[in-house]
């Protein structure tokens, strides 16, 4: 039997909108996944608790003007501890156009903004999840 | 066995104390009896039987009630219509129809934008540019870091520094952000959200004051101060309890009533709350909630409800509905005065007042072509003024992808300014009264907020029901249902999910921080920490500390703090100290 895919969600930092977030939890555990809410945190201790969960996705969320600077910094951490290829990252929130293509560049693989349906969250997050698991599935296999 | 009598309901005490009102109906029942028979023949046959049988409709809109709607309305609606008790003239009880008898031609209504961004010094540009293009009021909003309470250098606030807000650490911050502005002269709304953190800034805003020679009691002004923001509606790291957070609220108030006397202790927040996601009847019913059990508290400690009420201030959201926007206003308007009147013993009409600020709905603007947003919160503000608000801001279009360009916050006070100036709607007051329609609805949306009211209350009042998460349920109950109405087309969202376009729009300007806040705040936090004197500084705090375990008013104590030249993050340090921690209900 296939594991359920388990999914880590953090409200980047000190932002205060919640709505966004909570949503796509409720989303996400009525698609049958296992969803962690970790409420605010910083890049470290979201990756921290990504490793001792070993989750499959993390999924960030940051409406106040912080996802460049602590997107990228939740990279660098997952780049460092080894992650950034294995793992899905999304991020939802209000950002540009212009740093909507950044984030992506940085490695996230879903980028979220105002407006995005459930169905173009749940569809983005799978595809990203047999992407990596296809490419990285012997790695994955060893680490678990 | 004697036993205490249970204490009643608002919605009780008003049933009583209106029950022998003797009525004068405006209609004459002959002419109603008349007017029925042609109704109900109309309606027979000149209406189509379809629309007979959906004679009532319910709205589907962001942020709606779900209040139904007849076709048409007529004096049937209201038949017992009595002028006297259900409107009087503008500026009379119960104020149905308005605060000030000459409402906007005495007075415009305040066009007062938001404005923060970056350290103080670039917040001090957008304040000096909007007041020289005729803003007639500042309203500051804050960077994360200091919403939360920390410092910009804690460890925390890495890469929020000066973020969809003005990073503010001590009073050296408010003197650079009030630089070239006179306190005693313009009106500054510090849009500090919850009771902690008011009672950390505004103090600094008091030291500065003193420090410029300003008396107090030329300040104007209004702060949030609202525990449903620190309890309900914030993510954060770290919280205080309930009890706690609500004995600050108190305690802004009567320092602030006391010291400050022309100064809003309290800006009842039903805004973020709406915004969050829940009706426009439940936005109401929780602020006027919390109104009365702050009111209660506060005669408890021996202060009088026509001294509190006078400087008493609401904060609504104005969503799609346009005529239910305008009527709640309305609404809420009539059942406050009637709340501090029969329930509280306000004798000075005055107190009873519902004044209001008021912010066009953010949530409903769209990403999807963004010039649409300039549309809708034009009919917003419209509905607003229609409804008798007292200040107004209207959201910017590009709010989906960035804090607003100065173009846009320019255009939003245009929107302001041409409804002011060119539409002509405020040389009436309460243009809408008289409808048959909005004065159904208005008495509609009464009774929904009185009876949401009466929920609260029965289960314990608004403390209780944050504490046990009721409240935090019924909001998140909310969005998830309107996010599949929207999903699955219901509400109809022009752009989003009906009438969508392929076609490619130009780039939007967006907004682009200034450089080195972050920096800049670390600097001035290092040079702060040396010139201060640091013996008094943890002096201050361990007096604040004291006064936060021993109940009495922390306030004094606070503004001691501020002077000395403690930072936020200290004072912060001290509440966790006094009062623990609390862990938020789950929202799901």
């Amino acid at each position: 039997m296939s594991r359920k895919t388990k999914v880590l969600l953090a409200k980047l930092g000190l932002d205060v909108h919640n709505r966004g977030l909570v949503t796509v939890a409720m989303e996400l555990r009525d698609e049958g996944m296992e969803v962690i809410y970790l409420g605010n945190c910083l890049p470290d201790e979201i990756i921290a608790t990504a490793i001792q969960e070993q989750v499959d996705v993390i999924g960030v969320s940051s409406l106040g003007g912080a996802h460049l600077s602590l997107g990228s910094l939740l990279m660098q951490k997952a780049e460092q501890k080894g992650f950034k290829e294995e793992l899905v990252f999304l991020i939802g929130g209000v950002f540009s156009p212009e740093d909507a293509e950044a984030l992506a560049k940085i490695g996230f693989d879903g980028v979220y903004p105002p407006g995005s349906s459930r169905a173009t969250i749940v569809s983005g997050l799978k595809a990203a999840l047999s992407k990596k698991q296809a490419v990285d599935s012997s790695q994955l296999k060893d680490r678990r | 066995m004697d036993m205490m009598p249970e204490k009643k309901t608002t919605k009780q005490l008003l049933e009583e104390a209106l029950k022998d009102q003797k009525r004068t109906p405006l209609y004459n029942p002959k002419a109603l009896d008349e007017l029925k028979q042609v109704f109900n023949k109309w309606q027979q046959e000149s209406v189509q039987p379809a629309d007979r049988e959906n004679w009532q409709t319910i709205p589907q809109m962001v942020l709606g009630s779900g209040t139904p709607r007849d076709l048409l309305y007529t004096p049937l609606n209201n038949p017992n219509f009595d002028y006297g008790i259900d409107l009087g003239n503008s500026g009379q009880p119960p104020f149905t129809r308005g605060v000030h008898a000459n409402m906007y031609r005495g007075r415009s209504f305040t066009r007062r934008q938001l404005a923060g961004y970056g350290g103080p010094e670039d917040t001090n540009e957008r304040i000096k540019f909007l007041l020289d293009h005729g803003a007639t009021g500042i309203s500051i909003i804050f960077d994360l870091p200091t919403i939360q309470m920390y410092d910009s250098d804690d460890p925390v606030s890495t890469g929020q520094v000066g973020m969809s807000g003005v990073a503010i650490d001590s009073v050296e911050d408010m003197d650079l952000l009030f630089k070239d502005i006179a306190l005693d002269e313009v009106t500054v709304s510090l849009v500090s959200h919850y009771p902690s953190n008011s009672a950390i800034l505004f103090p600094m805003y008091l030291a500065l004051a003193k420090r410029r020679g300003i008396p107090w009691d030329k300040l104007k002004g209004s702060i949030q101060n609202d525990i449903t923001l620190e309890e309900v509606v914030r993510s954060g790291p770290e919280y205080i309890p309930p009890q706690d957070c609500f004995r600050i609220q108190c305690d802004n108030i009567e320092f602030i009533r006391k010291e400050v006397p022309l100064w809003n202790f309290m800006t009842i927040n039903g805004y973020n709350l709406r915004e969050f996601g829940t009706s426009a009847v439940t936005e109401m019913a929780v602020a006027l909630a919390n109104a009365i059990e702050t009111l209660e508290t506060l005669q408890d400690r021996g202060h009088d409800a026509d001294w509190l009420g006078r400087r008493l201030a609401f904060f609504w959201s104005i969503g799609n509905d346009f005529f239910e926007e305008a009527a709640r206003i309305r609404a809420v308007r009539r059942l406050w005065h009637r709340i501090m009147k029969h329930r509280f013993g306000a004798e000075d009409p005055r107190s009873t007042w519902m004044r209001c600020h008021v912010q066009t709905s953010g949530v409903s603007l769209t990403r999807q072509e963004p010039l649409n947003n300039v549309v809708r919160a034009g009919y917003h503000a419209l509905a607003a003024v229609l409804g008798g608000v007292q200040s107004l801001h209207v959201d910017s279009f590009d709010e989906a992808y960035s804090v607003p360009t100065e173009e846009a916050a320019l255009l939003s006070l245009r929107t302001q300014q041409i409804l002011q100036e060119e539409t002509g709607v405020t040389q009436v007051a309460d243009p809408l009264g008289g409808s048959f329609y909005v004065e159904a609805l208005t008495y509609e949306m009464e009774g929904r907020i009185l009876a949401e009211l009466d929920e609260i209350e029965t289960l314990g009042g608004y403390v209780a029901t944050i504490k046990d998460g009721w409240i935090h349920r019924k909001i998140s109950n909310y969005f998830r249902k309107e996010r599949e109405l929207v999903e699955s087309g219901q509400t109809r969202v022009v752009a989003e999910n009906v009438y969508q376009s392929k076609a490619e729009l130009p780039p939007i300007n967006v907004f682009r921080y200034p450089e080195g806040a972050s920096q800049r705040q670390k600097r001035r936090l290092e040079q702060l920490r040396e010139n201060r004197d640091n013996q008094k500084v943890s002096a201050a705090l361990a007096q604040l500390e004291k006064a936060c375990r021993s109940g009495t008013n922390i306030l004094p104590l606070a503004v001691a703090c501020a002077d000395v030249g403690c930072s936020e993050g200290e004072l912060f340090v001290v509440f966790k100290k006094a009062f623990g921690l609390w862990k938020p209900p789950a929202l799901w």
